[in-house]
């Protein structure tokens, strides 16, 4: 019994050893091993043209033309061309919230703005919007059969930037909550801002959503 | 890059982040020999995030890229249309400092956050941490084979960069590691 608490002891020692170096800020040793194998000269030089080749490879995936980043945990949309900002705008994304969807047990709606990375595919000038089922639901309204109800200018700002699923950058009635998680997905901009992503992207520019 | 074996590494995840830079999707890149996770797209990096310290077992097997299986469990509020009232949004704050990712193949990241001058969260997750090597070193002992755990890696991060990385990652997102050399 004497030795099994003394074997638990050192367990316990060694594992409270372990930590205090964790919580140093050192990387532990067994972190380290395990390397690949070392390469001779020549082996050297063709990796060296290997990696100058992938880096390369790389450097060409990159956007060459102006793109457009968003940064919901922040709300801002930048838009860069290379390490360049032209633009640095302060937004309204997602709210992240919930709705069920009626009817549908297990059915809701996550108002998200997506992550990834996506293309701008319409541009458009005065764009009205057209109410989507949950634009009513949240509202407790019923949901209009008729299209022509859906339907409400002024909204949306002068422009609008479609890109998938319904997701757009359009313009805000409500511009004292930019900078806040609030919309249903779609990302708000004030009027300047709206015009000069809408001067500055074209239908095929890169959206980065993160 | 002069030493031999930094290259060979920078090579290896070179490659592996061609193949993902190639498609429209933004992935993580864990840089161990930086102390840096970067978001990145296209190649492009899109938000920094600096480790503050690391921890990995197994780090050779920590080869390919990795597909996360769910993000971090977030609390969201849910609109009652009949209330009336609007819903707070989520934000950064409501963001978890301590979880766990999991991979569709055998990889797991604990992320913690820094703990200073809060003995209780250092209590707590040093206590999962510990939690964690026990039971691998229980699964160890009862088998005999030390390749039966997966590779893990423990990052520690600020509390803002723990909840920013949280509030990041979704679902299927994949994962790159570039592992540090000595």
């Amino acid at each position: 019994m004497k030795r099994v608490l003394l074997s638990l002891w050192y367990v316990v020692m060694s594992l409270f050893l372990v930590t205090l170096v964790q919580s140093s800020g050192l990387p532990l040793s067994d972190a380290v091993t395990d390397q690949p194998a070392p390469v001779d000269r020549a082996g050297s030089q063709t990796l060296h043209a290997r990696y100058k080749t992938l880096v390369k490879q790389l450097t060409q995936l990159m956007p060459t033309q102006p793109y457009i980043l968003v940064d919901t945990a922040r709300n801002h949309l930048y838009i860069k061309r290379g390490d360049q900002v032209l633009l640095d705008a302060v937004a309204s994304t997602g709210s992240g919230t919930i709705l069920d969807k009626p009817g549908d047990s297990k059915g809701q709606w996550i108002f998200d703005t997506p992550r990834g990375e996506f293309a701008v595919q319409s541009r458009l000038t005065n764009p009205v919007w057209v109410k989507p089922d949950w634009a009513f639901i949240e509202e407790g309204l019923e949901v209009p059969k008729s299209q022509a109800d859906r339907l409400e200018s002024g909204v949306l700002g002068e422009y609008a930037l479609g890109f998938g699923k319904g997701y757009f950058i359009h313009g805000t009635l409500y511009t004292r909550l930019l900078g806040k998680n609030v919309t249903h997905g779609c990302i708000r901009l004030n009027d300047d801002d709206l015009k000069s992503v809408y001067r500055l992207a074209k239908v095929g520019t890169p959206i980065m959503i993160f | 890059m002069t030493d031999p074996v930094a290259l060979q590494e920078a090579t290896r995840v070179l490659e592996e982040e061609i193949k993902l830079a190639a498609r429209p999707q933004t992935y993580v890149f864990i840089d161990l020999a930086s102390n840096v996770i970067l978001i990145k797209g296209r190649g492009v990096e899109l938000h920094r995030i600096p480790i503050e310290s690391w921890s990995a077992s197994h780090p050779d097997q920590m080869m390919a890229s990795y597909r996360l299986r769910e993000r971090p469990p977030v609390s969201r509020r849910k609109i009652d249309p009949a209330a009336g009232a609007e819903q707070e949004p989520i934000s950064l704050v409501d963001m978890p400092t301590t979880y766990t990712l999991l991979f569709s193949s055998s990889l797991r990241i604990l992320v913690f956050s820094n703990t200073e001058g809060d003995p209780w969260q250092w209590t707590m997750q040093r206590g999962r941490a510990w939690w964690r090597r026990l039971t691998v070193w229980g699964n160890m002992l009862r088998t005999g084979d030390p390749t039966l755990s997966p590779p893990s890696l423990d990052l520690t991060v600020s509390h803002e960069h723990a909840q920013s990385l949280a509030w990041t990652v979704v679902e299927g997102m994949p994962f790159l590691i570039r592992r540090s050399t000595p």
